[in-house]
């Protein structure tokens, strides 16, 4: 009792106006809202009631609908991007040089000569293959032992069905089985596995006859053979279609294993040295040198000099376009000091890149060629991203889950950095052992044939496999600011034949200060690194949709549709608590009406109640009512006879009340 | 008894009984709407006191309206607007189509058969206007001195030299002097200042069928002119031989390739395509996606791409035709046709040139938001050639379209139309007068293929860095050349050069795949927004308010014009009613009983049901809610109870 009396008063703190039932709480919130349709509704005839009733509810479930729109746009978290281009002072990239070729070959040369003998010796019997010469004057006897860790053979495929396998240097050649299929070569399955080693006959090949052979096919190839471990029957044989491939492969292969045991100390010492290789350095109208060159060692390209590295000092400016402002570099990489199996491309190698990034010169890197002036103008190509939830890159690499292996170079995340890191990690997993390209992690060594026999056809398979990199590409993420430096390559021949004289003998004298031209065309390289005129492109992001986007849109809909705003939102809450209100008020009545009429079950009469006793005096027409539907509050009209309150006097009544209301406020 | 569908119709006329507005006239009505309507000028307009403030309310309501309007035309006329967004992916990315060709298109020992006489013919030109004869240089073929046959190249074209623009030039051939008639117009005469250079060698061609028109085509050198006169008479003897004959003239992929690796395996000339160019000969696209399947790289680097060493046999090649040596090579996609002549990289011998790739991807949006088409199915322009649509397509397609409607044969650098078939001057004698003539309208965009022709919307555009290094280098030089020999050994006997040699690396520099798109910058919804703003910014208006106006300013106001007519009609019907029976009118004061107003009436004559409604019973004792009434014309008579003096001002 006392709870609802004290519900009924918080009702008519709550709501000053409205009636007790529903449907005048509706009529009041229809008449008062701010919103446009509802008020319409009550206004007129049932007619434009009516209609006015469906437009309303059209109006809100179209505001409904939109507004769904509107917040999956928000939530799709589309950006828009805006391009600025121009000139400004920038930090200018950091520029690595490196020769083609890692070492010198008369530094290396005590370590690969055995090699460098068997790969001799073996081109000797491909390529003049006289069968009765064979036993040939070689007077020290090749190291046999290094071949057979990793072989390379030739496949005859006169017959196509029934390819015969020739070991260059024995006298017995093996036959693959039937089993075999060396001519199904498509990319994805070109290692051909010989599975059934075992059957080896004692056939004589046919001489190679290169002559004779009227077809167009290729008769003869070339295959490198990788076993598991040596002389076991799970071998792979990668085919080449051509010889100068399959002997390149083949040699990288054998020197990685050879240099991998090399100490990284003895490895930088066999490699140009920066005074050998920078001749001349100009930086805007600054003189520089060697010194000004930042040593890394690189594990393709040996020593590589980095320019403006920014690791230890500030990264330099640039603050105007053209040659004249850049870096002009003259370089020496003495081609006749190469290793002539590994690398046949001869030149520099350079790389732009921003400063505290590895350079990754197999990606990224260009060529410059020898006796000729590079002239290279930049354009910072510049992309900056929004994050997470924006778009899925990440910031610092912190977020990627691959150990960066490259981080001991105190360098920047990037996506090489990762998928290097990646294949090195897989690599250490599978195969026991790093590869000689990538950084080690702590405790690992590099591979090696004596350690590690299998270690190649381990990696030849880790890097031919598809889902491990598959693996690498998906764990990996992009960085958000992606700089990429556009290069315009024009080359020119230098030094020109007149002044070619004069420019050799002073670097000569320069460099190795002796009076003998020490240099020569094939070696010397001038570079000019610039700024275009327009240096920069940026691609900038901002988020399409912030959220004063989304309010001021959900705003605008509301609006358009209706002439709502938040305050009509809250308008209507107020009219479900208040409804809420009345629910709770017509439960409790029928509650204690229910109580009642159990009571009047146990009495077959009420007990009279106060009024009814005064009722019962004053009036005549007195009849005891059925109290169970409403309670006693409501059930007593004030003046018994008004007709029903209808629409028209539910109008008229809250100007009635709010009048004096406003006035007493 | 009622019919049941009269039923329902009665029911709904009672339930919904059709009446007019309120308001009995106009002025009524605009009042109530002014004080009634949801936006906010209005009402000000009523209720303020005093002409000024009144003067300034109108005109300030009207100037927001004015705003809305004008701002709701600037959203409507920017909504075709569309937004870029560049994306990056770092993905697995397909491997682009590289088409290569040997820049010399056929071997010149097999061609000998076809172009000897024309070959013949150029060395006599060049020897008699020149003094060059090639016996002294490089010996490259013996030359037979026959002078039977042939001075039907020079009939045809002939080689002339100008004397100081006058008009009389000196034919190359025979040396004789003859005159120039008709019009002369010159190659590249703006380029040339006529002054200085007295050696001015051009070709003169001729309308077949009517001599005296004549065009002129002058070159500043002899070069130029004897390189295009050349060419002219190859393309027409190129013209009369079969498809196949030229495949088996020029470049099989066994000579042209003689290594391939990709992504770190061997490759051969079966991932190679052949595909015929009429400029290029035989060029071969690598990953043509021809076999369905189109390769991808997941790593990027030079390691991983495309390597393939070249041969190119500089002693076989034509040496009038081409003058450079070495391949041209195109990066394209697998749907792309290769325009080799037009946007082809050249790659020089002796030297491995490596090409970095970066791919970007890129989307227009087409109609409405620009000028582009999706397919070009649109393009009235049928695509003559099998591969998807591009600007370039469509711009060779027409002009060899208008080619072979004007000239009657099809141009030969360009596919054949269906029943058309290439020009040469057996046939058509009068072919390059036409097509240069055509050729100089198709430049100066006269005929109308420019306009035709539209971009397409999406586009695939590979970035190459192309940067070159010295191949073999000095030291690896001998074996590597004695193990190309080897490789290609099988079929010739010699050693190779390395100036035969070229090598080339195609690779993506990084797996980046950029996605420059364009997005609507407006959505309907968005639109909608920015209407409900403006409207609500202005005049708290939104959609409901627009119907209010429709529905007081069109519907209400017509209505009650009506209704002014019919009760002046019906007024009229009556006077004279009564001024023929002479009986008082009734009418009027009936009509003052309606139900909420005193002049409202019903259109229906009273029905029983309606005549039931109208009157409500009074025999309630209790004081009955007033009447209905709208609150305005309760608030209006408040205002003018508490301010008569100032309303009365006002009406004065």
């Amino acid at each position: 009792m006392n709870l609802k009396k004290y519900f009924v008063r918080a009702l008519h703190r709550l709501q000053k106006g409205p009636g007790y039932t529903y449907k005048e709480l509706l009529v009041w919130y229809c008449d008062n809202t701010n919103t446009h349709g509802p008020k319409r509704i009550i206004k007129e005839g049932p007619k434009k009631k009516l209609i006015w009733f469906f437009l309303t509810l059209l109006f809100a479930s179209l505001v409904f609908w939109q507004w769904g729109i509107l917040i999956n746009t928000y939530l799709s978290y589309n950006v828009t991007s805006s391009l600025s281009i121009g000139f400004k002072t920038m930090k200018f990239p950091a520029v690595t040089v490196c020769n083609a070729n890692p070492f010198k070959y008369s530094e290396v040369k005590h370590l690969l000569k055995e090699l460098d003998r068997l790969i001799e010796a073996a081109l000797e019997r491909i390529l003049q293959p006289t069968p009765g010469n064979s036993s040939e004057n070689i007077s020290p006897p090749l190291d046999l032992d290094l071949w057979h860790q990793i072989p390379l053979v030739l496949i005859d495929e006169h017959d196509k069905d029934n390819p015969v396998i020739l070991d260059i240097f024995e006298s017995n050649q093996s036959t693959a089985g039937n089993e075999t299929a060396v001519g199904n070569q498509t990319i994805a399955s070109n290692e051909t596995t010989v599975g059934n080693q075992t059957a080896v006959g004692n056939q004589t090949a046919p001489p190679p006859a290169p002559a004779n052979v009227t077809s167009e096919e290729k008769k003869y190839k070339l295959a490198v053979k990788l076993c598991n471990h040596q002389g076991s029957d799970n071998c792979t044989y990668r085919n080449f279609t051509s010889a100068a491939q399959a002997v390149t492969e083949w040699y990288i292969l054998q020197s990685t294993s050879i240099l991998s045991k090399v100490p990284l100390q003895e490895r930088i010492r066999m490699g140009y040295q920066a005074e050998d290789m920078i001749l001349a350095c100009l930086y805007g109208a600054e003189p520089c040198n060697y010194k000004n060159f930042t040593q890394i060692y690189h594990p393709d390209h040996g020593n590589c000099y980095i320019f403006n590295w920014g690791m230890d000092e500030e990264a330099l400016n640039s603050s105007n376009p053209g040659a004249e402002f850049g870096l002009k570099l003259i370089l020496d990489i003495s081609q006749q000091d190469y290793i002539p199996y590994l690398s046949s491309a001869a030149g520099a190698r350079l790389m732009l890149h921003q400063q505290k990034s590895f350079p990754f010169l197999k990606d990224q890197g260009i060529y410059a060629m020898a006796g000729t002036e590079t002239s290279i103008g930049v354009l910072v190509d510049e992309l900056e991203r929004m994050g997470y939830p924006y778009s899925d890159c990440t910031m610092n690499g912190s977020d990627v889950p691959v150990k960066n292996l490259y981080s001991q170079y105190n360098t920047s995340y990037s996506i090489q950095a990762c998928l290097r890191s990646c294949f090195q990690n897989h690599m250490i997993e599978i195969c026991g052992c790093g590869h000689y390209m990538f950084p080690l992690p702590e405790g690992v060594n590099y591979c090696n044939n004596e350690d590690n026999p299998g270690w190649a056809y381990c990696y030849s398979s880790l890097r031919s496999s598809i889902r491990h990199r598959q693996i690498c590409i998906d764990s990996c993420k992009e960085t958000c600011n992606d700089t990429q430096y556009k290069m315009t390559i024009s080359m020119a021949d230098w030094p020109s034949e007149a002044s070619e004289d004069w420019i050799f003998h002073i670097l000569s004298y320069e460099r190795d200060m002796s009076t003998n031209v020490t240099l020569d065309r094939n070696g010397i390289i001038k570079l000019n690194i610039y700024f275009q005129e327009y240096n920069y492109r940026t691609i900038s992001e901002s988020a399409a949709t912030t959220i004063v986007w989304l309010l001021s849109s959900l705003g605008g809909q509301f609006g358009f549709w209706m002439g709502g705003s938040v305050l009509c939102l809250i308008e209507f809450g107020e009219i479900i608590i208040d409804s809420l209100w009345i629910t709770i008020i017509n439960v409790t009545g029928w509650c204690k009406g229910l109580k009642q009429k159990r009571a009047q079950a146990r009495y077959p009469d009420a007990p009279p109640t106060v009024s009814e006793l005064v009722e019962a005096h004053t009036n005549l027409g007195f009849q005891h009512e059925d109290a169970g539907a409403l309670p006693r509050d409501e059930a007593l009209p004030p003046e018994p006879g008004t007709p029903p309150p209808n629409y028209d006097s539910l109008r008229v009544q809250p100007l009635d009340i709010l009048g004096p209301d406003s006035d007493a406020e | 008894a009622m019919a049941p569908g009269k039923k329902i119709t009665a029911r709904i006329k009672r339930t919904l009984p059709v009446k007019g507005p309120q308001a009995p006239t106009l002025s009524e009505l605009m009042r109530w709407y002014c004080l009634n309507t949801n936006t906010h000028g209005c009402r000000r307009i009523v209720v303020s006191r005093g002409r000024l403030r009144r003067f300034i309310w109108i005109l300030l309501t009207l100037s927001a309206v004015g705003l809305i309007l004008w701002q709701c035309a600037e959203l409507l006329m920017n909504y075709y607007s569309a937004s870029v967004s560049v994306t990056v992916q770092f993905q697995k990315l397909p491997f682009p189509a590289v088409t290569i060709c040997n820049i010399n298109p056929y071997k010149y020992s097999s061609m000998k058969d076809y172009l000897s006489e024309l070959d013949k013919e150029t060395k006599k030109a060049l020897e008699t206007f020149y003094g060059f004869s090639e016996g002294k240089s490089k010996v490259r073929r013996s030359v037979d001195e026959g002078n039977s046959t042939g001075t039907d190249f020079f009939k045809q074209i002939p080689l002339l030299k100008f004397e100081d623009f006058s008009k009389t030039a000196t034919d190359l051939r025979s040396g004789q002097k003859r005159k120039i008639e008709g019009s002369v117009f010159h190659k590249d005469s703006s380029i040339v200042n006529s002054g200085d250079s007295n050696d001015i060698i051009g070709f003169q061609l001729c309308d077949a069928n009517n001599s005296s028109e004549c065009a002129l085509y002058t070159f500043s050198s002899g070069v130029n002119a004897i390189q295009e006169w050349y060419k002219l008479h190859y393309m027409n003897i190129m013209a009369q031989i079969p498809l196949e004959t030229k495949e088996e003239l020029s470049y099989s992929a066994d000579d042209l390739l003689l290594t391939c690796f990709f992504d770190g395996l061997s490759c051969d000339k079966r991932h190679f395509t052949r595909f015929h160019h009429p400029l290029h000969g035989n060029c071969y696209t690598f990953n043509s996606g021809e076999n369905g399947t189109i390769l991808s790289t997941s790593t990027g680097g030079s390691e991983y791409g495309l390597q393939v060493v070249l041969y190119i046999d500089e002693a076989d090649y034509n040496p009038f035709l081409v003058t450079s040596t070495g391949a041209k090579i195109i990066v394209h996609d697998q749907n792309e046709y290769p325009f080799i002549e037009d946007i082809g990289t050249e790659i020089e011998t002796a030297a491995a040139t490596s090409i970095g790739m970066h791919f970007t991807r890129s989307r227009k949006l087409s109609k409405p938001y620009s000028d582009c088409t999706e397919t070009g199915a649109d393009i009235p322009v049928e695509n003559l050639y099998n591969k998807s649509y591009s600007l370039q397509i469509c711009l060779h397609s027409c002009f060899q379209k208008a080619m072979v409607d004007s000239c009657g044969c099809a141009q030969y650098a360009q596919p054949l139309p269906a029943g058309a078939e290439y020009c040469n001057y057996k046939k058509n004698p009068n072919w390059m007068y036409c097509y240069y003539r055509l050729h100089e309208k198709f430049v100066k965009e006269q005929l109308g293929c420019q306009q035709i022709c539209k971009d397409a919307c999406s586009f695939k555009e590979w970035a190459l860095t192309t940067s070159i290094a010295q191949w073999p280098s000095t030291v690896s030089e001998d074996w590597m050349l004695r193990v190309l020999s080897w490789d290609k050994g099988q079929k010739i006997n010699k050693k190779l050069n390395k100036t035969d040699l070229a090598n080339l690396m195609v690779f993506y520099k990084d797996l980046n795949e950029r996605f420059i798109s364009e997005n609507p910058a407006n959505t309907l919804v968005i639109l909608l927004s920015n209407f409900g703003g403006q409207l609500g910014l202005w005049m708290s208006c939104s959609v409901v308010c627009v119907i209010e106006i429709i529905e007081v300013f069109f519907i209400d106001s017509l209505f009650i014009v009506m209704r002014r007519q019919w009760q002046k009609a019906k007024k009229w019907w009556n006077d004279r009613k009564r001024d023929q029976s002479g009986k008082p009118p009734e009418a009027s004061d009936l009509e003052r009983q309606g139900h909420d107003n005193p002049i409202c009436i019903d259109e229906d004559l009273p029905t029983f049901n309606t005549a039931l409604r109208l009157p409500l019973p009074q025999d309630n004792p209790l004081p009955r809610t007033p009447p209905p009434n709208y609150s305005t014309l309760r608030l209006e008579t408040a205002f003018t109870e508490q301010l008569p003096d100032t309303l009365e001002v006002e009406q004065h």
